[in-house]
């Protein structure tokens, strides 16, 4: 097909109007740091600096970025129930942070107020589900927002590089009973999200109901409860655990079971070529392996 | 009789005058399992807003919803932010209740544009906020509303802004004020009529807006009551007709219910739904036990 082909037809690229283009960062909330810590080092993930002003540290590997914010003064640290770790925020790039923000605000966000101390960054934020947020970046092409809040943890690598190739692959939320539809239109009007057809599904626990985002970087699956359920569990909304696409599942899983991560292994659910689920630590931290090509080297 | 039958229907707290306690006591005196609340329950109470909370958790009365958001839509400039101020203070009430639905009845302000399109967008932004919060936007035709006054305009709108959490508010007494045809409940989905709040009144003709707001404000009375009856029980079987199992309130204004006990004006409420529950709805009541035992 020749390029002028495709002109003849008034296709529609899929919208973006935040510019978004990935996940910068994604911050658990935890009373217990340390303990986070060392379930986040299993996975690959290395401390490399620590906030300036607040009890806050950054872990690392290749282009993934865990912000773990034990800070006991921050309401979602407080919340935390039993010392059990919750994904607090998820930041995502976009073109323009104040611009994405008021745009948001308009379509009906609810803001986070700023709490940045003098010559800390502003963030904005918009809440998420739960007790979450999401964080609008802009400047991640011209300089690292951490080199302004963070002061690097000396003598340490900054870039560690990525057990077995992992990135960000996406998201999953759990939702209230019969709330797909409610968030299906959330994230489509807020993000411009795409629904991803039933019959579409990656690594291997196909349930709910699948988005993309408008970058095509990350997915974003919402979980509804299981009719038998009680109401405790129906109501509760949450970012559950976070997606980590490879190009070898088989490979990162003897890699990550050979660090003493333990995996998911039954009948119904069993470490494959498609994915895997590490088992829950902490009460509440677990992470999906899921199968994803290496990207392309840009010439 | 099993108590099982009053479970669709329910009472709203502006009915009766007195604590919230004792309007929550008197609902559940008289069989009530759910309990249409205001905001004023909650701003007046005593111990505040997390002292009427309380109440209502410790009644065990499911919230019917929460009302009610007036002159919302269709503002522009700093009425907007202001009415956006409101609305999320509405909606964080709300859910601090446990209610799922919040009422917001269309703008009776002169300074609402008539652009259906902005009024769409501005309800569509209310949806929005109610997402997180898990709260579903029943959106009003006020009789007396400046731009929209009937459910037909109401649910124009509703399907225009297109949200899932963003439905209809059915209230029988703006639909015969304002004498809107009951076929054109049939153009509605069901599932998108988020609350249906019933009462009758006194008078055949409500012409002006000032006669629907002086009888709606006091002198309504509770479904079986008025000279509509025959008519709201039409409009019943037709929701019923199109499948709506949704709840029903008693939204009833009334100056004399405010100075009679409230156990009194209870057992008027629940007069009213079983005469919609029998002889209206004739819905089955469960068999006696003896009929399931095995001999």
């Amino acid at each position: 097909m020749t390029l002028q082909a495709a002109h003849r037809e008034a296709v529609p690229e899929m919208p973006n109007r935040l510019g978004m283009d990935g996940i910068e960062f994604i911050e658990y909330a935890t009373s217990r740091p340390q303990a986070l810590g060392q379930v986040l080092e299993s996975m690959g993930f290395r401390p490399v600096a620590r906030h300036r002003s607040r009890e806050v540290t950054l872990y690392r590997q290749g282009t993934m970025n865990l912000v773990v914010n034990a800070n006991p003064d921050d309401a979602r640290v407080s919340a935390t129930v039993d010392g059990q770790p919750v994904i607090s925020a998820v930041a995502f790039r976009v073109r323009d942070a104040l611009k994405a923000h008021t745009r948001c605000i308009d379509l009906g966000a609810w803001t986070v107020d700023s709490h940045a101390q003098a010559m800390e960054l502003h963030i904005p934020a918009i809440h998420g589900p739960g007790g979450s947020r999401f964080y609008f970046v802009d400047r991640w092409q011209e300089f690292s927002i951490y080199d302004i809040d963070f002061k690097p943890i000396p003598t340490v690598d900054q870039h560690p590089p990525a057990l077995t190739e992992m990135r960000f692959f996406g998201v999953v939320q759990y939702i209230g009973a019969s709330r797909s539809a409610d968030w299906l239109a959330y994230y489509e009007h807020m993000f411009d999200f795409t629904s991803i057809p039933d019959e579409k599904r990656f690594g291997i626990l196909p349930k709910g109901k699948l988005m993309k985002s408008p970058c095509g970087q990350f997915l974003w699956q919402l979980i509804e409860p299981d009719p038998w359920m009680d109401e405790a569990d129906e109501s509760t909304e949450c970012l559950q655990r976070v997606g980590l696409g490879v190009p070898d599942v088989s490979r990162s899983v003897a890699e990550l079971k050979a660090r003493g991560v333990e995996f998911v292994e039954s009948v119904a659910l069993h470490p494959e070529d498609r994915g895997a689920l590490t088992r829950t630590t902490l009460g509440s931290v677990s992470f999906e392996l899921v199968h994803k090509a290496a990207p392309t080297v840009q010439a | 009789m099993n108590a099982q039958w009053i479970a669709g229907f329910g009472m709203d707290t502006i009915t009766m005058t007195g604590s919230l306690e004792a309007k929550l006591q008197a609902m559940k005196g008289a069989g009530f399992s759910q309990v249409m609340l205001m905001a004023r329950d909650l701003v007046s109470h005593p111990g505040g807003v997390s002292g009427a909370v309380a109440a209502v958790k410790a009644s065990g009365l499911r919230p019917t919803g929460f009302q009610v958001l007036r002159d919302f839509e269709g503002l522009s400039g700093h009425l907007h932010d202001y009415k956006m101020d409101m609305a999320k203070s509405m909606l964080e009430m709300c859910a601090a209740t446990g209610s799922k639905v919040l009422l917001v009845c269309s703008s009776t302000s002169r300074h609402a544009t008539d652009d259906i399109n902005a009024l769409a967008r501005d309800l569509k932004k209310l949806a929005m906020l109610a997402i997180p919060l898990g709260i579903q936007i029943a959106y009003e035709g006020l009789s007396w509303g400046r731009n929209i006054n009937e459910f037909t305009t109401a649910w124009d709108v509703v399907c225009l802004a297109d949200c899932p959490n963003l439905g209809i508010g059915l209230d029988s007494f703006h639909i015969f004020a304002s004498k809107t045809p009951l076929d054109s409940i049939d153009e509605l989905d069901p599932k998108k009529i988020f609350l249906t709040q019933l009462s009758d009144f006194m008078w055949n003709e409500t012409p002006t807006f000032e006669d629907r707001m002086t009888t709606a404000r006091t002198f309504r009375v509770f479904p079986g009551e008025g000279v509509h009856s025959a008519q709201l029980a039409d409009l019943v079987l037709r929701l019923d007709r199109i499948g709506y199992r949704g709840d029903y309130s008693f939204e009833v204004f009334n100056d004399d219910y405010q100075q009679l006990p409230l156990a009194t004006v209870a057992a008027r409420a629940r007069r009213s739904a079983l005469w919609l529950h029998d002889d209206v709805l004739h819905r089955a009541a469960p068999l006696p036990d003896w009929t399931r035992t095995a001999s």
